[in-house]
């Protein structure tokens, strides 16, 4: 997909955001705290803004190209959040397994139908993999993985 | 003399082999995990080298670390993710290698850059290391902050496509670096209320998300493994002698990007992170075709590795003489020497001389070991990457890095840090903000506040306290190197926008390509 | 935020301490306790911890698991702890003075409280050291107070972190000398060692840890303790030389509050041992073993609150 998107101005706004994001909110602090992010901050602006500016008189790329599916980018962008959230309200292991099951299906599923047959099939490699890092971490490791409610 | 062969003796046992082989195994498996640091490695095996006699866990510790640096290039390589900060400068030529079908002979090059590095280190280690580290204490508040600004002059060759774009990155990755308790004032910035901030984006969690994640989601959205599947190996690509005269075949780029490892490995606090972006920078400066960099050219794999591993054994200098561990994970190896009873000192190399050369000795025995298990375990990990099919390495690598990430500092609020700056860094390289400047950016915002700070409040007393900045010779030199860097970054730019240059570079898409650079 | 390992196992356990209290905590501990470190690996605390770690285990019978969730010099992981801990002696983290006394104060958003929790027991302290480069023109303390009058805010002292033990120990010392020296804070010893081997401060305002660190390359010209340390016969405290200053670091751990008293005297007593066995090792590096529990740790904080308080407080105001 390509979108018609002038990337220097948008580069620009999306400084200018982020130092709004950061500073609108920033409350008190000390001098020695501000004077950093201060110095920051104003070259961070005064270099969207020349961007900005810059995009209208001489702009650079004025295309995007997202290549593949837009959709399915979206999907799993989206998929690895509820994934994290899963971790935090269900626990690690069973979150995990669900998700790797729902994300080789989804992204299988591309070439074509995937039939419960493949799934089962692809069990003992992915019930493998999940617990050989699960055991690594939490017993080798000894990393105090997030249990919600299940494991 | 004597101590040395002593000491040479003393590693050349069978157990000394096998502790050697087995950490530096188990430190590649780590390094290459991204998440898994260096830092940790060592601090999981610390319990068990405390049964061991001090050489021994020494020697474990050393391998480890050896192990874990040079782990970082294979993921760096084949899924474009630098398992440990330190092979940042990897994925830059090492994953249009791998993409081009060359992946093997990127992982092969890395080997032996790095297994020249490890040993380079190791000499200059034996014999430099006292003045080397009077070297390293000249480094003060007012020259660190001069060593960050040098650092942010690589931002320039850092930002493919816009120069204005890489400084904008540039800011954001200082300004993420600013939130969290702020190094000289003890308040909490930037956090919005939220308790969990105060702890501050941690460097590696925003390195696995801006550049694992934006990869994951474009092998999703393509529906595509990381590497072209019909890009098996051919027979000449296995040919090691032919890999390796194209390493050794041109020497200065080898020894300029070890000499640069080692100047900064020695430097407190900056260490490892930046050693391998300083190479690649000089590597591609004084490259006869710099337009080759980026998009594939071995000699950029060969200078990040080979700076990255002298680094190893560079940043024990200011450990071993002084006691100022130059990199994360030499705090470690400072506890196990206090905990046996050694004090880091000239005694160090005297009194227990043995040991510490000992120790020395079976890091360059590590570095050796990296050939045959790299050269195999790089095979091994390269097949099975181009094996497996992407629905299976898509949600594989993110199990991987949802683990590390979390294992890092046990949170899981860093796993969801970790995601929102994946996914914002895969929209912000479509519009031409990319990772590396971000980063650098992150690695060195703390290093410059400090510096900056430090100096103006050491300089409260003086009638201009800017001038503490310059005041010694040492940051003289720095201030002046930035000038000089800054300059040879932006007049090639500017001839180029002016023309002047255009008969030297006839290709029409060098200055615009913005596609896949980092 | 759960972090709970086996909830359903807790639930029980909770349960049965509820039900069966006597009988219940008889058998504390019967599966592996967490000790959570709120720092970096390779610090005082986590070396501590290190050497803890097998004494424990061999006293408790359990396996103990230190893991590190380090960030905002300790808060991170005391917010998380106070929030969602359970009070079963399974989860115990190390907590430091005067971090937990000054945090709340500084910051709004610390997310945890000072008293908020049960402190076992701080098994150690690290007094704090002004210490100086061997080529240093001060031989003694008075040297350096001497020379601070005569030229206020130029003799530089280096210290780890702000209004930390150190920083607010300085600032004691300038009160009590009424001189004006000027502080400049390190993230950790590492820095400082390197700070002063390349004559970068005039000297540091650190721990005993490091005067006996750096013994061939520099002097200590005063420690904060009550009494002479053991690892530095040869420098006197402030005390003696007329300095009403004593403070520093201590380290300790905590269970969450409503932890039956059982659980808290099992951890107390397997604490005191280690502390006996890591003695030898410890003491020559400048720490100096502690053993308070009970009623003293009240008596400690309360005393380093009134002592910290009033100049954490006024600087949170200047800030405003």
């Amino acid at each position: 997909m390509i979108l018609r998107l002038n990337t220097d101005v948008v580069a620009g706004l999306v400084g200018l955001a982020f130092a709004a994001l950061l500073w609108l909110p920033h409350g008190s602090m000390g001098r020695l705290s501000i004077l950093f992010p201060r110095a920051v901050l104003v070259i961070l602006v005064l270099l969207s803004v020349v961007l900005i500016i810059k995009g209208f008189i001489r702009p650079g790329e004025r295309r995007v190209e997202i290549t593949g599916s837009p959709r399915r980018l979206m999907v799993v962008a989206i998929g690895f959040f509820v994934w994290w959230i899963a971790i935090n309200h269900i626990g690690f292991l069973v979150s995990t397994v669900v998700a790797f099951y729902a994300l080789t299906w989804y992204l299988a599923s591309v070439e074509g139908p995937v039939s419960w047959h493949r799934l089962l099939r692809w069990s003992p490699a992915i019930l493998l993999l999940v617990g050989v890092f699960y055991l690594t971490f939490k017993e080798v490791l000894n990393i105090r993985l997030p249990a919600g409610f299940l494991i | 003399m004597e101590m040395l062969l002593q000491a040479l003796s003393s590693v050349l046992t069978l157990e000394s082999f096998l502790t050697v082989l087995v950490g530096v195994t188990l430190g590649l498996f780590i390094g290459s995990l991204p998440g898994l640091t260096a830092t940790m490695a060592l601090a999981v095996l610390l319990p068990f080298t405390f049964s061991m006699e001090a050489l021994q866990g020494l020697i474990a510790l050393g391998a480890v670390y050896m192990g874990s640096i040079y782990g970082g290039a294979f993921t760096a390589i084949l899924i474009n993710t630098p398992g440990t900060p330190s092979s940042i400068a990897t994925t830059f030529d090492g994953y249009p290698m791998a993409k081009q079908g060359r992946a093997y002979e990127a992982l092969a090059g890395a080997t032996m850059a790095s297994v020249v590095g490890g040993v380079v280190g190791v000499i200059f280690l034996l014999l430099l290391a006292p003045p080397l580290a009077r070297l390293a204490v000249a480094f003060g508040p007012a020259e660190m902050f001069w060593v960050a600004m040098l650092g942010l002059t690589l931002v320039a060759s850092l930002s493919s496509g816009s120069l204005l774009k890489g400084l904008l990155a540039g800011c954001i990755g200082m300004m993420l670096s600013t939130i969290g308790v702020s190094p000289v004032g003890g308040e909490t910035r930037f956090t919005f209320g939220y308790p969990p901030l105060q702890g501050g984006i941690e460097l590696i969690v925003a390195l696995i998300g801006l550049f694992v994640i934006p990869e994951l989601l474009t092998m999703a959205a393509e529906g595509r493994g990381a590497i072209p599947s019909g890009g098996e190996l051919r027979k000449r690509e296995l040919s090691i002698g032919r890999i390796a005269r194209q390493v050794f075949g041109r020497p200065a780029n080898l020894i300029r990007s070890c000499l640069i490892g080692q100047l900064v490995a020695i430097i407190p606090g900056a260490g490892g992170n930046v050693t391998s972006l300083v190479a690649y920078n000089e590597a591609r400066r004084f490259s006869k075709d710099p337009k080759s960099f980026g998009k594939g050219n071995l000699e950029g794999v060969v200078a990040s590795e080979s700076s990255n591993n002298v680094m190893v054994a560079g940043s024990m200098i200011p450990l071993l003489t002084l006691g100022i561990p130059g990199a994360p994970p030499d705090a470690i190896i400072l506890g196990v020497l206090l905990l046996h009873g050694l004090r880091p000192g000239l005694d160090l190399f005297t009194e227990t001389g043995v040991l510490t050369n000992g120790f020395i000795l079976s890091m360059g025995l590590a570095a050796l070991m990296l050939l045959p298990i790299g050269l195999l375990g790089g095979r091994i990990i390269h097949r099975a990457v181009i094996r497996t099919p992407y629905y299976f390495l898509v949600p594989s690598i993110a199990m991987v890095t949802i683990l590390g990430t979390f294992a890092l500092r046990n949170s899981i609020v860093d796993v969801g840090i970790m995601l929102i700056l994946g996914t914002a860094g895969y929209f912000l390289r479509l519009i031409g903000i990319h990772a590396a400047p971000i980063v650098l950016g992150l690695i060195l915002g703390g290093i410059a506040e400090q510096g900056y700070v430090q100096t103006m409040l050491a300089a409260v007393a003086d009638p201009v306290p800017w001038l503490r900045l310059l005041q010694n010779p040492l940051s003289k030199i720095l201030a002046g190197l930035v000038l000089v860097g800054a300059a040879t970054a932006l007049i090639p730019i500017w001839l180029e926008r002016s023309g002047r240059l255009a008969r030297v570079d006839q290709e029409p898409n060098a200055p615009g390509d913005q596609k896949e650079e980092t | 935020m759960k972090f709970n390992r086996k909830p359903l196992v807790v639930a029980i356990s909770t349960l049965a301490v509820v039900g069966f209290s006597m009988a219940a905590q008889a058998d504390y501990p019967e599966e592996d306790i967490t000790y959570i470190i709120p720092f970096d690996p390779g610090g005082e605390s986590d070396v501590t911890a290190r050497f803890q770690e097998p004494i424990l285990e061999e006293e408790l019978g359990v396996s103990v698991n230190v893991t590190h969730q380090p960030g905002g010099g300790g808060a991170v992981a005391w917010s998380q702890f106070q929030n969602d801990a359970e009070p079963d002696g399974y989860e115990i983290i190390g907590v430091n003075i005067p971090h937990i006394i000054g945090q709340p104060i500084q910051r709004s958003d610390a997310g945890f409280e000072t008293d908020d929790w049960r402190i076992v027991t701080f098994f150690h302290s690290t007094p704090n050291a002004l210490i100086v480069p061997d080529d240093s023109p001060y031989e003694t303390l008075d040297d350096l107070v001497e020379d601070a009058k005569e030229n206020p805010e130029s003799i530089t002292l280096g210290g780890s972190g702000t209004y930390s033990a150190n920083h607010l120990g300085m600032l004691r010392f300038e009160e009590a000398a009424d001189i004006d020296l000027t502080y400049i804070p390190f993230t950790g010893t590492g820095p400082l060692k390197g700070a002063i081997e390349g004559n970068h401060l005039s000297g540091i305002f650190n721990y005993t840890m490091l005067g006996t660190e750096m013994e061939d390359e520099a002097r200590v010209l005063a420690v904060a303790s009550e009494e002479r340390v053991k690892a530095l016969p040869d420098a006197p405290t402030f005390k003696e030389q007329g300095y009403d200053i004593v403070g520093g670091a201590y380290r300790g751990v905590a269970v969450p509050k409503d932890t039956p008293d059982e659980v808290v005297e099992t951890l107390e007593d397997a604490f005191a041992k280690a502390n006996e066995e890591i003695a030898s090792k410890q003491e020559p590096l400048g720490f100096v073993m502690e053993d308070i529990t009970g009623e003293e740790v009240d008596e400690v904080i309360g005393q380093l609150r009134d002592a910290y308080g009033p100049i954490l407080e006024e600087a949170a105001e200047e800030e405003e």
